[in-house]
């Protein structure tokens, strides 16, 4: 069995974020339950070992671990790719520095708005001058460098100058994503999602933008989920490519898969990684198309889309093994159709 | 790119030690044909017409403008891509 290409690492749920869309689950894991930086590290060497290629360090907010800079070094020694997913808040030349002597290979910032109090009112905190600050920091660095723009209702009508802000600040990669509706998401969903209007109006301004910049910075665009007619192939299909790790240690086949009932996990406290993908029972639940209602079993585009999300499936129909509705032939996608036109509630909630 | 430009791959995209593909930010490219051996001479030092020459002795019984037209077809889309600057 081909070994993942990516593990994911949660290093911590602690963040000084709060974004309204944290994809985080509502029940974070506590600092006390973090795995020790002995932990991560076994976890790095098996992975590197099983074939994995590229580590993604995220949280929370990485740098909330003392221990970041030998878990960079760690990894890196075992032979992964690591890229890490900051705030940036706390990120020093100094601290930076450590990271990339370290082995630290690529980094990502997302950036919620373009004006500075509408970017904070989203990231629940005073994050967007850190991050504009921070940038020519990173140029000083051998490290490539993409931006992450998080875009839904409240800032898609100004995407054309979002993305310019973005070229300004010169990354190797553009990435623009719609918001997707899990964790804090979908408790806000009414609030962050798109009209259809603003969802058309903005395609040609990222088709734009792609041929403008291309060359010089690589632009990749998420199409948003709900107007899809077609399911995507979540984290590449169940596993198949990737691998989470949470705070505490679960092996999860992607970010939200706590949510979905009757389920196991294995922990990297007890079990090898390579076991966990091969063996384990959650792993395995969706693997394959056995599971598959007979619409899908049938259809072609199992080989393209693997059946789609089951946490979507499961969020919006109540059950683990439904046809994720973004698909046409759900019998539940006049359901999600009608989630498209929003209406705006009164209060954001934040995590905690 | 021209013959004269010094290309290197881009910061935070380098050669897998063992595997033959090139480890690119969120992604991997395969790597086909003598692609590696291109790469590995894609130092930020030597001209395209060096990678060339030195591709070309190595290869004694190709022909010598088809490797070239290749090298700067493959530099050239992977500028493209990002994952090598000129």
């Amino acid at each position: 069995m081909r070994a993942p290409f990516s593990l994911i690492a949660e290093l911590t749920h602690r963040c000084p974020l709060h974004c309204l869309y944290c994809s985080n689950p509502l029940e974070m894991q506590r600092v006390q339950d973090e795995l020790s930086t002995e932990d991560w590290k076994r976890v790095f060497a098996q992975a590197a070992a099983m074939g994995v290629f590229h580590l993604h360090l995220t949280g929370g907010e990485p740098l909330a671990r003392k221990d970041l800079p030998e878990l960079i070094a760690s990894a890196r020694d075992a032979g992964l790719y690591v890229n890490m997913i900051t705030s940036g808040v706390g990120l020093t030349e100094e601290k930076l520095k450590t990271l990339v002597d370290a082995g630290l290979e690529h980094l990502q910032l997302s950036f919620q708005d373009l004006d500075e109090e509408s970017a904070n009112h989203i990231a629940g905190t005073r994050a967007h001058a850190i991050k504009l600050a921070l940038v020519p920091v990173l140029k000083k660095f051998k490290l490539a460098f993409t931006i992450n723009l998080v875009v839904h209702r409240m800032n898609l009508d100004r995407l054309d100058e979002f993305i310019q802000l973005a070229e300004e600040l010169e990354p190797d990669r553009l990435e623009i994503a719609h918001v997707q509706y899990y964790g804090w998401a979908l408790k806000n969903r009414s609030l962050l999602m798109p009209t259809e209007e603003q969802v058309i109006r903005s395609l040609p301004i990222v088709d734009a933008a792609r041929q403008r910049l291309k060359g010089r910075i690589h632009l990749e665009a998420v199409f948003p989920d709900y107007y899809g007619s077609f399911p995507k192939a979540c984290v590449g299909g169940w596993g198949r490519q990737t691998m989470l790790i949470d705070p505490a240690g679960q092996a999860l086949p992607c970010h939200s898969a706590t949510i979905l009932p009757g389920m196991s996990f294995d922990n990297v406290r007890e079990r090898d990684l390579r076991w966990i993908w091969e063996f384990s029972s959650a792993f395995n639940r969706f693997r394959g198309d056995a599971w598959m209602s007979d619409t899908c079993k049938s259809c072609e585009r199992k080989e393209k889309d693997f059946g789609g999300c089951r946490c979507q499936a499961f969020m919006l129909t109540g059950d683990v093994d439904a046809i994720d509705p973004v698909c046409m032939y759900s019998p539940h996608h006049g359901d999600l159709v009608a989630l498209r036109v929003s209406k705006p509630d009164l209060l954001p909630i934040y995590r905690g | 790119m021209t013959n004269e430009s010094t290309p290197r791959i881009a910061p935070g995209c380098r050669l897998h030690p063992t595997e033959e593909v090139l480890l690119i930010p969120e992604g991997a490219l395969e790597l086909a044909g003598p692609a590696r051996e291109i790469l590995e001479l894609t130092d930020g030092q030597r001209t395209v017409a060096a990678i060339i020459t030195e591709l070309s002795a190595q290869y004694p019984d190709a022909d010598a403008a088809e490797i070239g037209a290749d090298v700067l077809e493959m530099l050239n889309g992977m500028e493209e891509r990002g994952v090598v600057r000129a």
